[in-house]
């Protein structure tokens, strides 16, 4: 008899991987070195040590808050309320006296706020089923609700100078928060990349039910993941607080949206499931290259907007054609 | 009415259809069969323009076309009936059946008053009693499948295509579908009609078509063949070929689960099975029985109401998926792509998913030991892939089914449930997957097959479980297992005799 | 079965049958109107309701539009920044000019219809799902109305804001104006085809291509539709502050989800209707003047607002999987 599974089997395999196909996973990389290589002809100011501890200094409250919105973005959700819980934590972190004594109190309060926005965002999409885009954008508003009667409008007092120092200092031209942003990733990334609950978060964001069946206790992959979000923002809001120097309520304004935009660009589908924090991070310096060689080569800074809002559309258009 | 020359039609991983002919003339049925996989569902998006093929020519009404679009082949006077319906379910009967060709009065407004009337007047035709007015998604799926067929009469069609129109209805109803069906004929209208039911193609059809792995393989007046021939035509071989032989001991394995008074809301109501080691069990019924619920009940893929699982002598009142797994019971899902992988994922974190911590270390993953093991099953199970890191998305239906076997294989000491564990999957694949069902039952696994594949079911089983609307209606067992004798079970209809 | 037929003749009962969240919503209104005129005896004056009602109208516009486009299963996240946009070259161009307002809000209208089309054709060629091209779309012209103008644009003639203040037979001109929309955009999702396809379109994208509906017509015409809806909030807004600016819209983008969910419109698409949303509108304009007469600050209105988007997504549970 034939062995028809053998003989038919092997055109089944698939195309061979094309060149294209080879490099599409380095096309980020790739298109932030032209970038940086463009932007360094352009204008020699743009490779000044100054100017990449600048850019440095810049990237990494994004950074932080990218980490956490990869975890989301896996999961087929979406964290809107990052920028609220970064704002409330920097309120917080001129809460107090503003000397460093404070600072653990600081963190703990901050960070608590963060976990507990990511429970209450977890337990609405998984138990309640709300869409994460709804769920996020109601904790957001209820949340700078808080912040602002907290503040009652208007928020004063200083940061301690522990975290003016790890937000805006730098050690031989690296940033502390850089360093903070390198071990945070670290961290996060073999929780995602090598761990078992990590394969579960891809799992469960391929396909929820999958992970249902597979024993996998899908709704508390998704609330955890909601929560490392959140507490992740906090730290961010505290390390941009260090970074601002005076707080106001707005601290923090449109990282959600960059955080989104900087992820998608990197690789992690919306559709869940695809993607991972090195991605996002470079989708994060692309962002933050972008944004500094507007200012560079003197444009107007709205073009940091326009651009933000044509780079969305396009990385997602990209990965749509490539997925298909 | 419709000729389709040379059609090819790929997907990723998978050539769907090589270069088939089909016609249909007006005023006929064309039976078109072919088991799960060969083509007739490709080929019938190809004649609706939903999908466009790669090569070939399809001529309708004696002029070439090319659709671009679906409305185009609808606008040329073509109708499907798809297997899965294309009803929008927060919209109304009535709205529903006139989708598209809406009642309108003046203004070009739709008139909703004779949307009602019209929509009564159809069911009433079809002779089925529907309010047109509740929503679609409060019916049951008899009663939507008759809304689907319903929405076929409200314009003039030149050709019907019915993809397995009976998979969820029987008696009166599929009697009310046939004459329907013979007064369009008379009408001139040209149909194409698939299913898995042989018996019915004998009643109604004048010619039948097969296809098999994408490849026509005979077209005849249904005068010239009879039901084994028609059979030896589909599978492509004897059919002593494809299963392996049965174990010829009598003596019963010993009950390794038994699951009493299990109820899942709405669609099963108080069943119980007994799976016993070395043995192949199927549980057979038709489309909408409650089969799949009830497996699901028993593994706790689905909240169940009331009943009790016991496993190995240890009774369990609270099934869950994590506890089935943890007692050696696994599930091989019927929708493959929507609950059995991880699409996004390779082969071998698709193999290792159900036992996770089995490759982890010290708190890691170990991914040598993952790959190590999908070398293992890639060889153990023949599986076609460029290897462990292979996505399971690039790869055919048979290949991505076989992982899953493997995965649940790993995990299951005592059960493996398989829902339809071979639709979608070539004849080759398929007689590899009896094998291994086999192999792991001698290996003495208890192994529940649902099936809705009668010759698959006669071929393969120890013992049938039947069901019908949420219960188990009968169990054979030995040579009491014929179609005969299931369809009956199934239907409480006596099966007339095919093909006099 | 004669007699089940002639029941629910009517297109508002049509409307309530399908659309159980527009009870939810009366009750929750009867309920505050109870509640307000409890704690304050100005509350239950006439002019507080009318003022109430002048005060939704800019909302009640923008949700408007927002309704149609997540029936689609989509939603429009740049309605806040073409609001700015639209808002701010309306005052600017018209900048004073009595002659100029009658082309100048002709214009207005029309380029909101074509922002609004410009977002259709974009999801309909680039396959993306609306919430990114939307947002996109939303960053580009904040951007290019900051370029336009860093702060308040140009003003508008006195007479103009008799849009905003003019009153007939004593009721706002623009609650009157929203109510005609709102029912002529009803009678359309009832009465028409396109319309009906707008919820099968909602109801499941695939199913309705394979039935031969116009899915890039359905697509373009809500999305055109929310940008000329917020042309039309824009020139009321304008008209109301006498003068645009470039955060004109800021809060309308997130704003005008939340009556559309709260009025039972689910955010997966396919059911839900204007009535909802209209009553939606109310109840938000409403719970915030309760909140002010209990002297309740801005910042806790906000977090009612917040807890009602999210009582209201708990109640309304989305289907999961269709039939």
């Amino acid at each position: 008899m034939v062995d028809l599974s053998q003989t038919k089997s092997a055109e089944y395999a698939g195309p061979a991987p094309t060149l294209a196909s080879r490099l599409a996973p380095y096309a980020l990389p790739i298109f932030l070195i032209l970038m940086i290589v463009v932007a360094g002809v352009i204008s020699p100011a743009f490779l000044s040590a100054n100017n990449i501890s600048n850019m440095l200094l810049q990237a990494a409250p994004l950074g932080i808050v990218v980490i956490g919105q990869a975890f989301v973005i896996i999961l087929r959700g979406l964290d809107l309320s990052v920028s609220s819980v970064m704002a409330t934590s920097a309120v917080i972190a001129t809460g107090f006296s503003g000397v460093n004594g404070d600072v653990i109190p600081i963190l703990l309060v901050a960070v608590g706020i963060g976990v507990a926005t990511g429970v209450v965002n977890g337990l609405l999409v998984t138990k309640r089923s709300v869409s994460p885009f709804l769920a996020t954008l109601a904790t957001m508003i209820v949340l700078q609700g808080f912040r602002f009667a907290y503040t009652q409008g208007a928020p004063s007092g200083n940061v301690p100078p522990l975290f003016r120092t790890l937000g805006s200092a730098t050690w031989n031209g690296i940033p502390y928060n850089m360093m903070l942003l390198v071990v945070l990733a670290a961290v996060f990334w073999v929780l995602l990349a090598k761990t078992r609950f990590g394969r579960e978060v891809y799992i469960t964001g391929g396909n929820p039910t999958t992970a249902r069946l597979l024993g996998i206790n899908a709704d508390r992959v998704t609330i955890i993941g909601y929560v490392i979000s959140g507490g992740l923002a906090a730290i961010a809001g505290l390390v941009l607080s260090g970074y601002v120097g005076i707080v106001d309520n707005w601290v923090g304004r449109g990282f959600e949206l960059d955080s989104i935009v900087a992820a998608v660009m990197g690789g992690i589908s919306l559709a869940g499931g695809r993607g991972g924090i090195i991605g996002g991070l470079f989708g994060a310096a692309v962002l933050i290259v972008v944004f500094n060689a507007v200012l560079l080569f003197g444009l107007p800074v709205q073009f940091q907007i326009i651009i933000k809002g044509l780079v969305i559309v396009a990385a997602a258009a990209f990965y749509v054609r490539r997925s298909h | 009415m419709l000729k389709l020359t040379g059609i090819s039609k790929g997907f990723t991983g998978v050539q769907a259809l090589s270069s088939i002919n089909f016609d249909v003339r007006a005023g006929e049925i064309h039976a078109l069969v072919g088991e799960n996989g060969a083509g007739k569902s490709t080929t019938i998006k190809i004649i609706a323009g939903a999908y466009k093929p790669d090569a070939g020519t399809l001529e309708f009404d004696g002029r070439q076309v090319h659709w671009a679009r679906p409305a185009d082949a609808k606008a040329a006077g073509i109708h499907v009936i798809y297997q899965e319906f294309v009803l929008f379910p927060h919209l109304t009967v009535a709205e529903n059946i006139f989708l598209g060709h809406e009642r309108r009065g003046a203004f070009g407004m739709i008139d909703h008053a004779r949307t009602r009337r019209d929509a009564a007047d159809l069911l009433g035709k079809l002779g089925v009693d529907i309010d047109p007015d509740r929503l679609v998604s409060e019916l049951t799926v008899a009663d939507q499948q008759m809304v689907e067929i319903s929405k076929a009469l409200v314009h003039k069609v030149k050709l019907l295509i019915l993809d397995e129109p009976t998979a969820v209805i029987s008696g009166r109803e599929a009697e009310l579908l046939f004459a329907r069906l013979a007064v369009l004929k008379a009408e001139g209208v040209a149909i194409v009609y698939v299913s898995h039911r042989l018996e019915e193609i004998f009643q109604i059809a004048d010619r039948v078509t097969v296809f098999k792995d994408g490849q026509h393989v005979v077209t005849t007046d249904i005068g010239n063949v009879d039901r084994n021939r028609l059979i030896a035509y589909m599978v492509g071989r004897d059919l002593k070929d494809i299963f392996p032989p049965k174990p010829d001991t009598d003596a019963p394995g010993k009950v390794v689960l038994k699951a009493e008074n299990i109820t899942v809301e709405g669609r099963v109501r108080n069943a119980g099975i007994e799976l016993r080691a070395g043995e192949i069990t199927a549980l057979a019924g038709m489309v909408g029985a409650g089969r799949t619920e009830f497996a699901m009940g028993i593994f706790g893929g689905l909240p169940i109401s009331s009943g009790t699982v016991t496993i190995d002598g240890e009774r369990l009142s609270n099934v869950s998926p994590a506890l089935s797994i943890a007692r050696g019971v696994g599930f091989v899902t019927e929708d493959r792509k929507g609950q059995g992988l991880a699409m996004q994922l390779d082969v071998a974190a698709n193999i290792s998913a159900a036992d996770l911590g089995g490759v982890t270390s010290g708190g890691l993953l170990d991914r040598r030991r993952e790959n190590e093991i999908a070398r293992h099953e890639i060889d153990n199970y023949r599986i076609a892939c460029r290897g462990p890191a292979t996505p399971v998305a690039t790869m055919s239906g048979g290949n991505q089914q076989k992982v899953i076997v493997a995965r649940w294989a790993r995990t299951s000491r005592k059960v493996l449930i398989l829902d339809e564990p071979t639709r979608g999957v070539d004849v080759g694949a398929k007689t590899e997957i009896y094998r291994i069902m086999r192999q792991l039952a001698d290996a003495g696994i208890a192994i529940l097959m649902i099936s809705s594949e009668l010759p698959e079911v006669v071929g393969m089983a120890d013992r049938v479980v039947v069901m019908r609307e949420g219960v188990v209606s009968g169990e054979l067992a030995g040579a009491a297992i014929t179609e005969a004798a299931i369809m009956s079970l199934a239907t409480q209809h006596p099966v007339r005799e095919a093909a006099e | 079965m004669s007699a089940t037929v002639s029941s629910g003749s009517s297109g508002f009962s049509r409307t309530l049958k399908k659309n159980q969240g527009v009870f939810v919503v009366l009750a929750l209104l009867v309920l505050l109107l109870i509640f307000g005129s409890v704690v304050s005896d100005r509350f239950r004056t006439s002019n507080n309701f009318l003022n109430i009602l002048e005060q939704s109208t800019g909302l009640a516009l923008v949700s408007l539009g927002q309704t149609l486009t997540i029936l689609t299963g989509g939603i429009d996240l740049s309605v806040g920044s073409m609001i700015s946009l639209l808002s701010t070259v309306t005052s600017g161009t018209i900048n004073g000019d009595v002659s100029m307002v009658a082309p100048v809000v002709v214009g207005i209208l029309l380029l909101g219809l074509v922002i609004g089309l410009v977002n259709g054709l974009l999801i309909i060629w680039l396959k993306v799902h609306p919430l990114i091209v939307t947002l996109g779309t939303g960053a580009v012209l904040q951007g290019i109305v900051l370029l336009y103008s860093l702060g308040p644009a140009g003003k508008v003639p006195r007479g103009f804001t008799f849009l905003a203040y003019g009153k007939v037979l004593g009721i706002p001109l623009g609650a009157i104006f929203v109510v005609v929309v709102f029912a002529l955009v009803g009678a359309f999702l009832t009465y028409f085809r396109l319309g009906r396809y707008i919820f099968a379109v909602g109801d499941d994208d695939a199913g309705a291509l394979l039935m031969g509906l116009p899915r890039a017509k359905v697509i373009l015409t809500v999305y055109g539709f929310s940008g000329f809806c917020c042309a039309m909030a824009a020139i009321y807004l304008t008209a109301r502050f006498g003068v645009g600016q470039p955060y004109t819209g800021l809060n309308y983008t997130l704003a005008s989800i939340t009556p559309v969910v709260v009025g039972g419109t689910l955010l997966s698409g396919g059911k839900g209707g204007v009535l909802g949303t209209l009553l939606g509108v109310y109840l938000i304009s409403l719970l915030n003047n309760v909140l002010n007469f209990m002297d309740v600050s801005t910042h806790y209105q906000l977090i009612a607002q917040g807890l009602i988007v999210i009582a209201a997504v708990s109640i309304y549970v989305e289907r999961r999987k269709k039939v």
